[in-house]
């Protein structure tokens, strides 16, 4: 698997997170600290409402915590404007989400180049980065193909080729397989532990035992405090057993 | 910046997606321009024409009118207060270079054999064909022979000519007027419209025939004065008023018994209600614009949030709100453009259309192009801003999560 000695991509520190519904207030996040080393590959567990979800959108920079202390490649991020932050998602994180999110009526293409036009790189660079990115989700054939054109797994392998696109120091995955059949499911969590061993490193949420396996390390949280933090067993049993 | 030429493509491609639905959106702007620029076409037709009559009817005249003044005594609508001495000395004045008496009955019935018509029937001299640029067609004119032995000659209008002498060449016959005959000598050529006048109506005698013998006595109730040049236009108005109000030597807290007009002036008078009505149209014209920009903001908002979720998704992927911005308010402007360029096309068509069906002259000129094409542009940028700023400004969050 990954280095486990790589340099700290993210670093948590009292994270808070409350949320405002009228007079309730939610704590959905308690002073939660972690730390992900470059080339690991976490899956965060838990029940629905324990706040695995919400971690990750302050991971993503599409929420802000309401106290403690993220940074990203050590750059803090709680503290960036609007404009910042969508910088450094564009350019330093990338997404995969349950239900794709791809665009509509856009081509596989259109879709991956996305963060690159955003970003500012120029049209020629585009092109060849695009192509790469596709041919390495194995969709080089399926450029021109629209959304509706594709199986989800297909789908899916779009959105990882979009997440991938501008080399993200972290790829953050929310249910990725979710919606998926067991065969695409196999399909799209094999090219995520290709693309770990490969260097990049992975925040996934799921519910499913069986998905977060696929990972190196398994975060479990309840009642938005982190209950348990340990790598995966298989890994381990091997080497001491 | 390399990312301008994609917020058009994405711009674009999000119009075509909904094609029918922009086209019903910019047929608010088209329709503002295009009214804008006809009226200005219009309206600027209509000065043009106007300037065009003041060349072609004399510039630099001012007219004097005799007024009835009822003060203490009885006055009959005969009575006529310039007299011949007014106007030998107004005739000397520096400031004036040509002066013509005239009397004019404005509602005179004129028959030939079983034709009659109603006229305006003018007493003029040779000077009256000068000051107000007269020429004759046919025939000859009133000459200073006909005044001196007042002969009973006329020159008619072509509107009148041809209404006693239907199909007939009228030079040579003879047109009733009262118990007298005149000899039509000549036809003047076509002069159109002054004001709501028919200047072509008018028919023309020798003064002395209508001083003498139609109404009798000398004196007049017009004269009609060219002043040397257009800046002597209200020097002139003054001086005459002087040798009048002196002449006259009318008693203290006597009204003035006439009045000056300068013949611009009575176009402008004329003009002052197409004005009104052009400041009507180019209200109404004004008001479908705006109309069409709240319908262009009424789209945007609509879009904005059809589009939230694909908001999100842009956001996710390194969109800031000002490139979000950026790519709404595009589309805004695109859609404002092509209403703006089809509305400059429909407004001339329609300009062209006028023209040939009402026969009104109408003038086209660039600025009223460019400032119409610019308004709509404005247009679009004011009312795209609100919705643009809007999408800028969504949690992307919940943007990803809208449904």
């Amino acid at each position: 698997m990954g280095g486990e000695a790589g340099a700290s991509v993210i670093e948590l520190s009292g994270v808070e997170k409350a949320y405002d519904s009228g007079e309730l207030t939610v704590q959905a996040l308690r002073s939660v600290s972690l730390v992900i080393r470059e080339g690991e590959f976490v899956a965060i567990m838990g029940p629905s409402g324990s706040g695995k979800t919400t971690l990750l959108a302050i991971l993503g920079c599409l929420d802000r915590p309401t106290q403690g202390s993220y940074a990203l490649v050590g750059e803090e991020m709680s503290t960036l404007d609007e404009t910042r932050r969508a910088h450094v998602r564009g350019e330093r994180i990338g997404f995969v989400f349950q239900a794709y999110n791809l665009l509509p009526r856009t081509s596989a293409y259109r879709n991956v180049e996305l963060p690159l036009i955003y970003a500012g790189v120029p049209a020629r660079e585009r092109r060849s980065r695009v192509l790469e990115g596709l041919s390495e989700v194995g969709l080089s054939d399926r450029a021109d193909h629209l959304p509706t054109q594709l199986s989800g797994g297909q789908q899916q392998r779009v959105a990882v080729a979009r997440a991938l696109v501008m080399r993200p120091s972290v790829l953050l995955l929310d249910e990725p397989t979710g919606n998926l059949d067991s065969a695409s499911e196999e399909e799209v969590l094999t090219l995520l532990q290709q693309v770990n061993r490969e260097g990049a490193t992975l925040v996934m949420v799921t519910h499913s035992n069986e998905v977060a396996e696929r990972a190196s390390r398994i975060v479990r949280l309840a009642d938005g405090a982190i209950v348990s933090d340990e790598p995966v067993q298989r890994t381990l049993a091997l080497g001491a057993r | 910046m390399t990312a301008a030429r994609e917020y058009w493509r994405i711009a674009l491609g999000a119009l075509r997606t909904n094609w029918f639905r922009a086209v019903l959106t910019a047929l608010g702007v088209v329709i503002g321009v295009a009214s804008l620029i006809t009226v200005t076409a219009v309206s600027d037709g209509a000065s043009h024409e106007i300037a065009a009559s003041i060349q072609r009817l004399g510039a630099n005249v001012v007219e004097v009118d005799g007024e009835f003044i009822s003060v203490g005594a009885r006055q009959s609508a005969t009575d006529r207060t310039i007299t011949p001495g007014d106007v030998a000395e107004i005739a000397k004045l520096p400031e004036i270079s040509l002066v013509a008496p005239h009397q004019d009955i404005e509602s005179q019935v004129i028959s030939a054999g079983r034709h009659q018509t109603n006229t305006w029937l003018v007493g003029m001299t040779p000077s009256y064909a000068s000051v107000y640029n007269q020429r004759i067609a046919r025939g000859r004119g009133i000459t200073d022979a006909d005044q001196s032995f007042g002969r009973e000659v006329m020159v008619l209008g072509l509107d009148a000519a041809a209404r006693v002498f239907p199909g007939q060449d009228p030079i040579g016959k003879t047109v009733r007027v009262g118990s007298h005959e005149f000899e039509v000598i000549g036809l003047q050529a076509r002069r159109g419209q002054l004001a709501d006048e028919n200047l072509d109506n008018r028919i023309f005698v020798p003064l002395r025939v209508v001083t003498r013998v139609l109404i009798g006595g000398v004196n007049v109730v017009h004269l009609s004065v060219r002043a040397a040049s257009a800046s002597e236009v209200t020097p002139a108005e003054d001086a005459m008023s002087e040798v009048l109000l002196r002449r006259h030597a009318l008693p203290p807290g006597y009204p003035e018994d006439f009045s000056t007009q300068d013949q611009a002036s009575i176009l402008e008078e004329g003009q002052a209600a197409s004005t009104t009505f052009k400041a009507l149209t180019f209200a109404l014209g004004g008001i479908s614009l705006l109309v069409g920009g709240i319908g262009i903001m009424n789209m945007m908002l609509v879009s904005v949030h059809e589009r939230t979720r694909e908001i999100g998704i842009r956001k996710s992927v390194g969109a800031s709100p000002f490139m979000v911005q950026a790519q709404f308010l595009i589309e805004s402007l695109v859609l404002s453009t092509l209403g703006g360029v089809a509305g400059v096309l429909a407004g001339i068509g329609a300009v062209s259309a006028i023209g040939s069906l009402a026969g009104w002259e109408t003038l086209i000129n660039l600025p009223s192009l460019v400032i119409a094409f610019a308004v709509a542009l404005a247009i679009g940028l004011l009312f795209g801003y609100y919705p643009a700023r809007r999408a800028s400004r969504l949690d992307p969050i919940s943007a990803l999560r809208y449904e």
